[in-house]
């Protein structure tokens, strides 16, 4: 019964042990060029220096699914940063690929592509420095690997990852939070974009400048979704608002009417939804608006960025007006300095007449401040990581600050803690910049 | 004999309890809000009805074949998904259109979609159940799965990630207006749709030739091809009806909700399950389970008092049907012969 | 070529033992060689790199344990990823920082001193996360065995669909954090060899040391081979012949007095054992446990690898599990780039289920007992067997086998 098959198999294993020693003999001229990360997950070197590059910088973001348009933009800006120096940081040239993390097929992050990703890069003793991740989620997994990886932790920038508990513990946070993901011992991770709890402050307080006085927080039960609503319902109950109810809603569901019955029912003159615009999030906006009516009418609606686009609009059509987004950072049309240079540049450059994420600028951001660690150091990963922590900005592209010990953004003045609130019309209009005061971003965090 | 009595009996008490504290729980958060628990059961009420379309397809399906077609709940999403196209692309109707236009415009598109995808329904019978006919009972329910996700990724591949909708076509005004009940002309519209192709379906099955034979296959098919009942023929039908129903299901859901490539997937389970609540191979069994399935889930996501809310749906609707099938595998009218129908 | 066939073929015990040696030595040069064959001309794009074998091997165990249930016994489990959640979550609980509130360690490898969280070694895990799962298995199955075919499909999704969710919003039992919600449990502890194997010149823990790959790919191949052997063994055990009776006629079987519940429950209970292990196995080697990882594509991903390859033969199955995890981990992307460099905007990734959807469909359609048949099953499909004709309604006693068939 088995004949067939071991004649298969060995005849496999032949093949297999020919080739091998064929391209054993073919093989073996080895370039000073660094092995590039795997094709199924990222694109080709990208060198435009002199030589061979040195050391390999990667970004590791969701390029398929709903995040698609703003981690390209993060991407770009990337490219632009690396361009502008010709690939080179200090001494040292430096190879550029881009990896993604999501698969088409979840149309966002995926865990199983995370970690790949992440053993990648441990395994690759070129990589030094990582721009990402994108989600919070993704991030949970890779700096813990990338932490320990066997050549020693590698510096690891984002842009984008809010949740909390990923730098800093806190009541709101597990007691083994952010320590669980530094098993070595030594922090790599930093980010330039403020962590949730002053997106969820900023909007609480926003919620207190309208005179809401009840609100009811839902939200998708997805780390940043989670993370951000719980931020905001501790900051808004330091305001002295009440929280009417606190509930998770589940993107697959066909519809939310029931639930925004509960939410009438409460007495809510208020909804915060944390969550993201793809999980459903414009049936969800047009069941509030059936139920509750218009989002300019009795009960307001407040969303966090997960909705700042301009696709909620398009999606959720006439029922999306009215309703409040808030997003981390600058309005565009209010940059200036740098930051307007940069902005103007970048969209000549790569855009082609599509408007400016807010990400890209931290995109852009985040790889000065890595390249710059890059440059500062003597070629070493730990050095580039004590690096990256000394940094300091000033007057750059998100105002001035500096990254702390725990990774975050410290001592900043600009648009680095700054939330613009937005008010959907047929576009974002922007209403209002918030800078938290500490003392509610302490109360967003528990503290 | 004596064991198995009694083990009857212990299932049978168990399942009565849980019923019991099902009935005390909504008779509560009655008392506490009448006008709120009234418009929830609205809701329900129109979940419920879609849930039922889609359920029957199933239903007629298994009383026929004894297969659970998988791919029924895809169709009806590519069926959706194909009705917005029509809907906002070919026939362009918006907010704006009158009233005339838009009863028109739907009415085309309910015809043209039940048409189009009755036939897509039977051509996958054709092609995939069909050569299956005297296989192992589960090779014909595996390849329904796989069938599942090759219409999965049709939808996919025309029409991409992004959910899909068309313009409020039905005003959200109100029918009825009593307190805080309400309930708007968007909602009675699934009625109005369904009710009357409920009607002609059941007139279908019970009066003509054609849903004799689907009966007298369903009940014996080979004595029936021995009565001379084309028995090939009366399955194709079968699917024809089947997609009919997804087709509609398709246009009444999208009229209400988001719809994307894998929406039929979990409506799918849903529907699957209610038939089965109802009584699988039983039409108004699929229906009664579809009710049943809707007034649940929008009372445990609507009440305020002990609702484990909505990220327990999902939890809720199969915890139901393990338990149905354990304790009840005949369903609630399973007792009725699907004839009666 | 005709002589090794004769000697295959004359000597019955010999078979399993040479299939198993060549198996062993492409596995022990594969990490070795796996550099050199890249450089080979057009085909060393396609050839996996070590890493994306470990998760090609993993999921190939999967496939052999859903074999065990779907393969042997007939049984239609469309919930197994219920099983690999279960496994990894396992790791999660007893590998990881996940309870704070104690701090134990029974020989984890590679972890400081005093880490909080429950940390027992993976080796240990494996079988304990085996074990667990097939509880889970037996709870899952005792209910729901006495079902008929297609309703017990329908219930195990049921609890594929239940135990993921479960997962998720199992942060806070009663303010207790079970699960850690859609954060899932990260990271989980590696395997290793501990501080005796340090002293000996071998990694601490696979995770730290620079062929962390090739560690976890060999293991992953010790792992494959016991299941491979179990699953031999167990087909021709008495137990497994009685499987193979009830797939092949419930009602002769139960009358042949063969217990039906029992051996059931049996067949569930190994094939969830194996998925728990390999679940365990991949949740370390990825560093985490998502509610995510665990939804129904997941399951019908392994049941195409178990028709692709023959239902009920091993060595189809292993043949179909590295085939189309080949293609989900790497393949497709490969595919996609090849077909992107000509120029054509097409992406096989994003249509992976709908590829494998029809896999299933063609080869039921066109060679339902697989690539490489189990012979008697060739039969069953090629002669039918005593099941229920397919459009034979019964009415009475065809929702379920209740009756009498209990032991």
């Amino acid at each position: 019964m088995f004949g067939k098959k071991v004649v298969v198999l060995l005849s496999f294993a032949v093949a297999v042990a020919v080739v091998a020693v064929v391209a054993v003999g073919c093989g073996g001229s080895e370039g000073s060029a660094p092995e590039a990360l795997p094709s199924s997950s990222c694109t080709a070197i990208e060198y435009e220096g002199d030589g061979n590059p040195d050391y390999l910088v990667v970004s590791d973001l969701p390029l398929q699914g709903a995040s698609r348009a703003q981690a390209v933009q993060i991407v770009d800006a990337i490219r632009y940063e690396l361009k502008a120096r010709d690939f080179k940081a200090g001494d040292y040239n430096i190879g550029f690929q881009s990896c993604d993390d999501s698969t088409a097929q979840a149309g966002k992050w995926d865990s199983g592509k995370c970690s790949q990703n992440a053993n990648a890069y441990a395994a690759n003793d070129k990589v030094i420095g990582i721009m990402g991740t994108f989600n919070s989620g993704c991030a949970a997994i890779e700096i813990p690997i990338v932490n320990e990886a066997p050549n020693g932790g590698i510096a690891m920038i984002s842009a984008a990852n809010t949740y909390v508990c990923l730098t800093q513990g806190g009541p709101g946070c597990e007691t083994t939070e952010p320590d669980r993901y530094y098993p070595s011992g030594t922090r790599n991770y930093a980010r330039v974009v403020a962590n949730d709890a002053y997106q969820g402050g900023a909007d609480a307080e926003f919620a207190q400048s309208i005179g809401l006085k009840n609100i009811y927080v839902i939200n998708d039960k997805e780390a940043y979704g989670l993370g951000v609503a719980t931020n905001f319902q501790k900051a808004a109950e330091s305001l002295g608002i009440k929280i009417a109810g606190f509930e998770a809603y589940d993107p697959k569901a066909s519809s939310y009417e029931a639930l925004f019955k509960k939410v009438q029912a409460s007495g809510a003159d208020g909804v915060f939804v944390g969550g993201l615009i793809c999980e459903n999030g414009a049936q969800l906006i047009k069941d509030k608006v059936a139920v509750l009516g218009a989002n300019d009418g009795a009960v307001k609606l407040i969303t966090p960025d997960g909705f700042a686009t301009q696709q909620t609009i398009d999606d959720a059509g006439s029922a999306s007006a009215g309703m409040f987004m808030s997003v981390a950072g600058q309005p565009i049309d209010q940059f200036t300095g740098e930051a307007k240079e940069f902005a103007d540049t970048f969209s000549k450059d790569y855009l082609k007449g599509e408007p400016i994420d807010p990400y890209a600028i931290y995109g852009a951001q985040g790889a000065q401040v890595l390249l710059d660690a890059i440059g500062a150091s003597d070629g070493s990963r730990a050095d580039v990581i004590a690096k990256m922590f000394e940094a300091k900005v000033d007057q750059g592209l998100l105002g001035s600050f500096e990254i702390g010990a725990t990774g975050d953004p410290e001592g900043a003045s600009g648009a680095v803690t700054a939330i613009v609130v937005y008010k959907a019309t047929d576009k974002l209009e922007t209403v209002k910049v918030i800078s938290p005061s500490q003392a509610t971003v302490d109360a967003a965090l528990g503290k | 004999m004596l064991p198995r009595l009694r083990g009857a009996r212990v299932t049978d008490l168990i399942g009565l309890t849980l019923l019991g504290l099902l009935l005390i729980w909504l008779a509560v958060n009655f008392v506490k809000g009448p006008a709120a628990f009234i418009d929830i059961s609205l809701i329900g009420l129109t979940n419920g009805t879609i849930y039922g379309v889609v359920a029957l397809g199933y239903t007629l399906v298994y009383g026929i074949l004894q297969l659970i077609n998988f791919a029924h709940g895809d169709v009806f999403a590519l069926s959706g998904l194909v009705a917005s196209t029509v809907i906002v692309s070919v026939l362009g109707l918006d907010e704006g259109s009158s009233a005339l236009v838009i009863i028109g415009g739907l009415a085309v598109t309910l015809v043209v979609i039940m048409v189009g995808f009755s036939l897509f329904n039977a051509s996958i019978e054709r092609v995939a159940y069909r050569p299956l006919r005297n296989a192992p009972r589960l090779a014909p329910l595996i390849t329904a799965v796989g069938m599942s996700f090759v219409v999965e990724n049709i939808s996919l591949a025309l029409y991409g990630v992004n959910y899909r909708t068309v313009p409020n076509l039905i005003s959200h005004s109100d029918v009825i207006h009593i307190g805080g009940i309400t309930y708007s002309w968007s909602k009675a519209s699934v009625l109005i749709i369904v009710i009357p192709l409920l009607v002609v379906l059941s007139w279908f099955v019970r009066s003509t030739k054609q849903g004799k034979a689907m009966r007298a296959v369903a009940q014996d098919t080979e004595a029936s091809a021995m009565m001379g009942i084309d028995v090939d023929h009366t399955i194709a039908v079968t699917f024809l009806i089947a997609g009919a129903l997804a087709g509609a299901a398709g246009i009444v859901y999208l009229m209400q909700f988001n719809m994307r490539f894998d929406t039929g997937f979990e409506l799918g389970l849903i529907a699957f399950t209610a038939a089965v609540l109802g009584g699988i191979g039983n039409l108004s069994g699929a229906v009664l389970g579809a009710l049943c399935i809707g007034f649940i889930q929008a009372f445990n996501e609507g009440l305020g008092w002990f609702a484990p809310g909505s990220d327990w749906t999902r939890s809720m609707v199969f915890g139901i049907l393990i338990l149905v099938l354990v304790f009840r595998p005949e369903g609630i009218l399973g007792e009725q012969t699907p004839e009666g129908a | 070529m005709t002589g090794l066939r004769h000697r295959a073929w004359s000597a019955a015990g010999n078979r399993n033992t040479v299939a198993v040696v060549v198996l062993l030595v492409l596995a022990l040069i594969y990490p070795t060689i796996v550099g050199s064959l890249q450089l080979v001309p057009v085909i060393g794009d396609f050839v996996p790199k070590t890493d994306s074998m470990v998760v090609m091997v993993v999921f190939t165990t999967m496939a052999i344990g859903l074999n065990m249930v779907v393969g042997y016994a007939g049984l239609l489990d469309l919930g197994y990823v219920a099983f690999y959640a279960v496994g990894a979550y396992t790791a999660g609980w007893f590998a990881s920082q996940q309870f704070s509130q104690v701090s134990i360690d029974f020989g984890a490898a590679g972890i400081p001193d005093g880490l909080p969280g429950i940390h027992i070694s993976m080796w240990l895990v494996l079988p304990v996360a085996g074990a667990l799962t097939m509880l889970a298995g037996t709870a899952i199955g005792i209910p729901t065995l006495r079902l008929r075919g297609d309703y017990l499909a329908i219930v195990t999704l049921g609890f594929g669909e239940i135990v993921p969710q479960v997962v998720r919003n199992a942060d806070n039992v009663y303010g207790f954090d079970l699960t850690h919600g859609t954060f899932g449990i990260t990271p989980i502890d590696s395997l290793g060899f501990g501080a005796v194997g340090a002293a000996l010149g071998l990694p601490e823990s696979f995770r730290q040391s620079s062929d962390r790959a090739q560690w976890y790919f060999w293991f992953a191949v010790v792992i494959l081979l016991i299941t491979v052997f179990c699953s031999v063994r167990l087909r021709d055990s008495r137990l497994g012949r009685a499987w193979i009776a009830i797939r092949e006629d419930e009602t002769a079987a139960a009358a042949m007095g063969v217990p039906l519940m029992r051996t059931k429950t049996w067949a569930y209970a190994i094939g969830a054992f194996f998925g728990g292990v390999a679940g365990a196995f991949y949740a370390s080697f990825k560093g985490g446990a998502f509610p995510a990882d665990f939804y129904f594509n997941i399951s019908v991903f392994l049941l195409c690898m178990v028709i692709l390859g023959g239902v009920g033969s091993v060595w189809g199955v292993i043949l179909g599990g590295m085939l189309l995890s080949y293609l989900n981990v790497e393949g497709l992307a490969n595919i996609g780039s090849t077909i992107q460099a000509t120029g054509l905007a097409f992406d096989p990734t994003k249509y992976q289920f709908g590829i494998y959807g029809s896999i299933i469909v063609l080869m039921m359609l066109f060679r339902p007992a697989g690539l490489i048949p189990e012979r008697r099953h060739r039969v069953e499909m090629e002669e039918g067997v005593h099941d229920t004709p397919f459009y034979d309604v019964q009415r009475e006693g065809t929702l379920t086998d209740r009756d009498g068939s209990d032991d």
